[in-house]
């Protein structure tokens, strides 16, 4: 089947006007309106500057992008919230979106009535709410608590069935913003599958905006990197979030450049590789992560130790060493200059920012030392293999086993 | 499967009511209305029999003060009755008048999380607002038979002077939820406006006693009020008696006026609205 496109974005700007020209006041328009001119104070501010893309029936969009770099303007533009100020969007398909769960719900009302309410807002007709009812309620698993109002509902409860509905929503096109961040991990990973079920499985178009990578680079197929309102790439996955940490990072790391020992050894640089090799500033969590290291040595060398040392960047504590006197044996004859690299398998780190100290020993001595030598983050990842992805800043991850013992009684 | 495209441009000078579009949007609509109309009595010890209190007491107020008080005159029909029939009208008017005034305010959090259109808003107050209208109707059928009262023949107008009632309190509840947006002094401005409106339109009176009184021009700006035609020729179609001044013609005018400026206006601000709340 010839896939036809979803979604066409051209030329898209947004603007606002920053500024007291219009502070919503009868004082502030009629004295506006006896100034000869008010262009004076007048501050633009382009939260979306020229945006185009295309994407085709099926694909599965992640949109990534720092704070203020126009994502949720996107959307909101996408989802007929705001106008744009220029361009033309054609969208072929029903939408719905889901900017946040749970919109409309009022506290009063019993589950039942939300869920009618709820579903209608998203864009269900009466007639689609009723047939899903029973596998709406089933879902959220509210159960006997369906026709209390849902003021005495627990939290998780509320946003429960607030998710059931709108995982029951069957638009051609479905833009979601983070509404993953709420509820806990089981929970997100229950609308994760269902999201992926959507887009992979049932052929429909999905944007998906989200700071958690993680769930972008398992969720989609593409993905758009906004900054300051402009496209900043729109390519792969692995494209876009290694452009994105690149830009993120390179603040930090022109710091730490300065080395001290005694100069037998020169390290030249150390890059960050992923599993096919190719150079990268992120990894995830149990994924493979390899340090490639870049030397020259000065004068002659005898045993030479390097080790990394990968530090949490948030608590600038110590997380673990590699280094080769230990893993296997000091190198004893090194060629003049050439690479060595180091391999971490099963990447033990769960999602973060960490740095690393190089350090380089030449016969015990120290020949080469950087602090704080590079960034790189790491995203979650399935790092036991269960599909079910660890909470972040929970330590590092072990591998282990569980298993019942059987007693005699 | 039949796809529908969607076209999302700057809509800079084409200005369509697209009163269409708010068909498909009915469920929502309905919705929104039994919310409302659910919630308006939660968690009170009353509930619902509020909704008969307050006109009863307003009732017997204005009884008191227009009828025994001030003995105004209304000829041979029972004061009460021809308080009511007053009240019935004006009570809705007011009501979707504030209610609408602020229902996009309080709806922000939904107006920036999703599309529809807007105007269900302050339309779906309407509809909560019509329980009130049906039980002040009640009131007058009550005191008709209390008063073994036979209303007259003119009683075919009536559903005329209904929608009269509902287009008017549509268009100034339109109005104000759109200028409220724009300019929140509008808040202030509703709960004024309704209080002045209950001495500006003949619901304790006659408004014969102000064409009577009063010069022309000043009865002209009297009617201005489009509430005072309304009032006047919704009574008159329930109790008889001599036919509405012409100068009810000035009122429904005014009504047409400001419910199609009113649609216009709350489409053009409707484009800015999740922008500015």
């Amino acid at each position: 089947m010839k896939k036809e496109t979803s979604i066409k974005v051209k030329n898209v700007s947004k603007k606002y006007v920053l500024g007291s020209k219009k502070d919503g006041s009868l004082r502030g328009t009629f004295s506006n309106l006896f100034k000869k001119s008010n262009k004076i104070d007048k501050q633009e501010f382009m939260a979306l500057d020229d945006v185009s893309f295309e994407i085709k029936e099926g694909t599965a969009l992640g949109i990534i992008g720092a704070n203020g770099a126009g994502k949720s303007t996107l959307l909101k533009v996408l989802s007929r919230i705001t106008e744009p100020s220029n361009g033309r969007i054609e969208i072929t398909g029903r939408v719905a979106s889901l900017l946040e769960v749970g919109t409309g719900f009022h506290p009063e009302l019993t589950g039942r009535e939300n869920i009618f309410l709820n579903g209608t807002i998203l864009g269900m007709s009466r007639k689609e709410v009723k047939s899903k009812f029973d596998e709406i309620v089933e879902f959220s698993g509210v159960g006997k608590f369906i026709d209390s109002p849902v003021k005495h509902y627990s939290s998780g409860m509320y946003v429960r069935l607030a998710f059931a509905v709108a995982a029951h929503l069957e638009p051609e096109i479905l833009i979601i913003d983070e509404v993953l961040a709420v509820g806990d991990a089981e929970f997100q990973r229950k609308c994760l599958g269902k999201m992926k079920d959507v887009s992979q499985n049932k052929g429909r178009t999905v944007i998906f905006v989200s700071h958690d990578m993680g769930a972008i680079k398992q969720l989609c197929s593409e993905a758009i990197l906004l900054e300051n309102g402009k496209i900043a790439k729109h390519g792969t996955v692995q494209e876009c979030i290694g452009h994105y940490t690149t830009t993120f990072n390179s603040i930090s790391e022109s710091k730490g450049k300065t080395h001290i020992g005694n100069g037998s050894i020169l390290i030249n640089s150390v890059k960050l590789l992923d599993e096919e090799n190719n150079e990268t500033t992120f990894s995830t969590a149990g994924g493979t992560l390899k340090f490639l290291v870049d030397y020259a040595c000065i004068t002659k060398v005898e045993s030479v130790i390097f080790k990394i040392e990968i530090f949490n960047a948030l608590t600038n504590s110590i997380v673990f060493v590699c280094n080769n006197f230990h893993s296997s044996k000091p190198f004893s004859s090194l060629k003049k200059s050439g690479k060595v690299m180091c391999e971490i398998p099963n990447l033990p780190l769960n999602s973060g920012q960490f740095y690393i100290n190089i350090q380089c020993l030449n016969n015990f001595e120290i020949a080469y030392e950087t602090n704080n030598y590079m960034n790189f983050e790491v995203f979650k990842g399935d790092f036991f293999g269960t599909g079910n992805l660890p909470n972040p800043s929970k330590g590092l991850l072990v591998n282990h086993n569980w298993q019942e013992i059987e007693s005699d009684e | 499967m039949n796809k529908n495209k969607l076209i999302i441009e700057p809509s800079k000078k084409k200005l369509s009511l697209n009163l269409k579009e708010l068909l498909k949007y009915k469920d929502l609509f309905l919705l929104l209305s039994y919310r409302d109309y659910k919630v308006r009595y939660a968690q009170t010890f009353m509930g619902f029999s509020w909704a008969f209190i307050q006109p009863f007491i307003t009732l017997l107020i204005f009884t008191l003060v227009f009828g025994k008080a001030a003995k105004v005159d209304t000829g041979s029909v029972p004061y009460p009755l021809f308080a009511i029939c007053g009240m019935s009208a004006w009570s809705f008017f007011s009501y979707v008048l504030t209610n609408s005034g602020s229902s996009i305010i309080g709806a922000q959090q939904m107006l920036k999380k999703i599309y529809f259109p807007r105007l269900i808003i302050p339309f779906s107050k309407a509809i909560v607002g019509f329980v009130d209208f049906g039980i002040t109707l009640v009131f007058i059928i009550l005191l008709c038979l209390y008063y073994g009262f036979i209303p007259s023949s003119n009683l075919i107008f009536l559903p005329v002077f209904i929608i009269m009632t509902i287009i008017s309190s549509l268009a100034a509840g339109i109005w104000m939820s759109a200028l409220t947006v724009r300019f929140r002094d509008f808040q202030h401005v509703i709960p004024f406006m309704v209080q002045i409106g209950l001495y500006l339109t003949p619901i304790g009176y006659p408004s014969e006693l102000i064409v009577k009184n009063m010069s022309d021009w000043m009865s002209a700006i009297y009617f201005l009020n489009p509430m005072a035609g309304v009032v006047e020729g919704f009574r008159w179609s329930i109790l008889g008696g001599a036919p509405p001044n012409d100068m009810m013609y000035i009122s429904f005018m005014v009504i047409i006026i400001i419910f199609i400026s009113g649609l216009f206006y709350f489409k053009k601000v409707e484009k800015v609205m999740a922008d500015i709340i």
